[in-house]
């Protein structure tokens, strides 16, 4: 077999990765007229691959990656053990997260852009105001949400930040765990409304959404009721004729000139085979562990500590997002059915716990859901029984009477939180696997201890037998959530990229996943990782491809008491 | 190298009647089938024998030919390359798992009993798996509260897991994953559990599936969320 391949010709732009992230860049950019070209580590499954089959998609790894292939390595700090251990373990595949996503799709707050200037100097934190505001993204979030395909209900978060377009498709009606939710929340003076989901209740851009199987979380859609980059963005990317996709793409480095810019990238492709692609921009959107390992791969001469690493911050300041929530049993004498097999994931939440108030002992707070405990082999039973009689019962007492209200932890960035290469275990391409250094700060230990306490609360409220709490014990990276190893910021010396996302370095180098946020949301991050995609890679279009600088000023926060 | 996207599907060679052992000998499969039978014990509704966990078990460690259903079920997609390889070293590990598992089980029963352990009465089995497992039978589910409990994870494979473990593991899978498996059969176990699965999965990937009944219907936002009447 040829160890290499045809060189392909030089592009405009090349994308390593094509899920939310990347999969924006790929519209924006070709829509624009550049030639694109998108490499994706893993295959471009299509609706009709897809099936409810629980077994295969929760428990056989059918979309997550292999852990013996792609493994990962943890541990809490230098003093501890590091274990292998699948640590947030994102799609690696055409459309990426958004393929296997529950989809929730709130937007950020206003207070998430300026947790420094809020906060101050947070003992063992590294709290950091971005580099732009709210404002700024607005109209990049309204793009998304009319783009992409979002349902939500206008006017009924009490919360809401300011919006210049309504939702463009509404909910879906609450399921039976989700009314219970709601009724509870009335009852206790809590706001709770349907959050915004990625998903299309109507035939919004000629999409079908026919999909009411309840397999949806955890599963693909064989439908286009859910939102997927590889359903929409990138078809619609494919159809300008200037984006070309590649699958089964393995990106081991990114290349350089003498001039200190990036050449391209090289790849191995299905066969194994070296391939080089050039282009005059290189983008990286593979989510924040694996494009900053792919810098840290991409050390040379004249990048001894990795490529953009001057700083020595590729890496650090790392946020997870940690899910965490209680369960609630009900006596099925008292109650009806809650069926928690049907649904779209999240059926009510609410926002009303998220900013901060300083009687609870921490700072900051993050949004809440109602979910499906999922299907009969992996439904959520803390302290399930193993096995014998108490195991079945356990099973058909309560599958069907049990309720969960969850939460995304707004986790604190710490320095010493980092994404690093493994000295010692490779992949099964031979390269050294990311090893994450995660200890939870300690207002992470205490906003999660008093929201999932606050939700034992509703649960109580809807009338459960009995509410089983899981707080924060450690980070395993179960949301798939992850931001913040290539902070964007003003000064090299504090950031890895600047406020377009650009790294202060290397000057045609950007990173559009969440590797660039200063500090993690309190909601699911998607929807700002793509508003702010579509922003940068704007900028790219008007400011970049022309030879133009445009620098921001560093925003004025004017914070009322 | 085919893509995954281009992984065919086979037929399975076995229907879901058929009863052919694919890995266990004899003697193994009757000695999974009396464990499995404690795991997920028969009483007035049907358990892990009726559901022919074992049948799914066998299947699962026969090879790389029953991992990955195809989509409409009708038959399992033919792996191939690196993924191939990773299921073949899972499979290869889990077999010793499994083997070593079942004399451990014969083992124990002998010194307990001095027969083997499909040969014990049921109490005689649950005393077994006790000394396996190393903790004592559990205790039915009660509604009194109890601490807090440990962190939920994405998927649940079964990698480095212990015998016991992972028997407990593949009886529930038994149970509950997709008659295609080889296991639930009849769909006993989702009957039991009360959940309206599909008929095949091919209901599940054209969609003619839906649980849209057990939505809420006719609802009126403005009735479950106060702030909108508020607001007038």
């Amino acid at each position: 077999m040829n160890d290499h391949a045809a060189k392909p010709e030089p592009v405009d732009a090349v994308i390593v990765g094509c899920g939310a992230s990347g999969s924006t860049a790929a519209k924006v950019l070709s829509e624009a007229g550049f030639k694109v070209v998108g490499l994706d580590r893993g295959p471009w499954l299509k609706p009709e691959d897809y099936s409810g089959d629980e077994l295969k998609y929760v428990n056989r790894n059918f979309l997550w990656p292999d852990p013996t292939l792609k493994p990962r390595t943890v541990r809490e700090d230098e003093d501890s053990p590091t274990e292998l251990f699948p640590f947030s373990p994102l799609p690696q595949l055409v459309g990426g997260g958004t393929v296997h996503w529950a989809g929730w799709l709130p937007r950020p707050m206003p207070s998430d852009f300026i947790q420094r200037t809020l906060h101050g100097d947070l003992p063992d934190a590294n709290l950091a105001d971005w580099p732009f505001l709210y404002d700024d993204l607005e109209p990049y979030l309204s793009k998304v949400e009319w783009e992409f395909g979002c349902t939500g209900l206008d006017g009924a978060d009490k919360y809401a930040p300011p919006r210049s377009r309504p939702y463009p498709s509404p909910p879906r009606p609450p399921t039976r765990f989700g009314k219970v939710f709601y009724d509870a929340c009335a009852k206790l003076g809590i706001n709770g409304f349907p959050l915004p989901h990625a998903m299309v209740s109507t035939a919004h851009k000629g999409r079908n959404p026919s999909n009411w199987t309840g397999f949806w979380n955890q599963y693909g859609d064989p439908t286009t009721t859910r939102s997927n980059a590889a359903t929409t963005f990138i078809p619609e990317a494919l159809a300008t004729g200037n984006y070309e996709l590649r699958p089964e793409c393995y990106v081991t480095r990114v290349t350089t000139r003498a001039d200190g810019t990036a050449k391209g990238v090289v790849y191995l492709d299905i066969d194994g085979r070296e391939v080089e692609q050039e282009a005059r921009l290189v983008l990286l959107c593979q989510g924040a562990i694996e494009s900053a390992r792919l810098m840290l791969l991409s050390e040379s001469a004249a990048f001894p500590d990795g490529l953009g690493n001057a700083s020595g911050l590729v890496g650090k300041n790392a946020t997870f997002h940690e899910y965490l929530y209680a369960i609630g049993l009900f006596e099925r004498e008292l109650h009806g059915p809650l069926c928690g097999f049907a649904g779209h994931y999240i059926s009510g939440g609410s926002m009303q716990f998220y900013e901060t108030e300083e009687k609870r002992g921490h700072i900051g707070g993050c949004i809440i859901a109602a979910s499906q405990v999922g299907h009969p082999i992996n439904w959520n039973f803390p302290g399930r029984p193993l096995w014998g009689e108490a195991a079945k019962d356990g099973d058909r007492d309560f599958y069907n009477y049990s309720m969960k209200i969850g939460l995304i932890l707004h986790d604190m960035p710490v320095e010493s939180n980092r994404v690093e290469l493994d000295p010692e275990v490779t992949d099964a391409w031979g390269l050294p696997v990311a090893r994450i250094t995660h200890k939870p700060h300690p207002n992470d230990v205490k906003m999660a201890k008093w929201q999932v306490d606050k939700n034992q609360e509703i649960l109580d409220a809807a009338g459960a037998a009995k509410t089983i709490p899981v707080y924060l014990e450690r980070s395993t990276g179960n949301t798939c959530h992850q931001h913040g190893t290539l902070r964007m910021g003003f000064d090299p010396d504090t950031s890895v990229l600047n406020e377009w996302c650009r790294s202060h370095e290397v000057s045609n180098l950007y990173v559009l996943d969440g590797s660039g946020f200063p500090t993690a949301l309190g909601v699911n991050p998607t929807l700002t990782m793509m508003a702010n995609a579509w922003r940068c890679s704007e900028y790219i279009v008007e400011h970049h491809a022309n030879g133009n600088e445009v620098r921001l000023d560093k925003p004025r926060v004017e914070v009322s008491a | 190298m085919a893509s995954k996207a281009d992984w065919p599907a086979a037929p399975a060679d076995l229907t879901q009647e058929s009863n052919e052992r694919l890995f266990f000998s004899d003697h193994e499969w009757k000695t999974i089938d009396a464990a499995t039978a404690r795991i997920y014990p028969t009483d007035h509704q049907p358990g892990a024998r009726e559901a022919r966990v074992v049948r799914f078990i066998d299947r699962y460690l026969s090879g790389i030919d029953y991992i990955y259903a195809s989509a409409d079920g009708s038959g399992f997609l033919q792996m191939s390359g690196k993924l191939a390889d990773a299921w073949r070293a899972r499979n290869a590990a889990m077999r010793r798992t499994y083997r070593q598992g079942i004399r451990e089980l014969d083992r124990i029963a002998a010194g307990r009993h001095g027969k083997p352990f499909a040969e014990l009465t049921e109490a005689e089995q649950d005393g077994v798996l006790e000394e396996l497992s190393g903790t004592p039978k559990p205790k039915p589910v009660t509604l009194t509260d109890t601490g807090p409990l440990g962190t939920m994870l994405q998927g649940v494979a079964d990698d480095g897991m212990n015998f016991f473990d992972a028997l407990c593991l593949h009886t529930r899978q038994g149970m509950y994953a997709d008659p295609a498996y080889g296991g639930n059969k009849d769909r006993v176990g989702w009957e039991i559990v009360e959940f309206p699965g599909p008929e095949s999965l091919a209901d599940t990937n054209d969609c003619s599936y839906s649980v849209q009944e057990h939505f809420v219907q006719d609802c009126v936002w403005e009735d479950l969320i106060p702030f909108m009447r508020e607001k007038g």
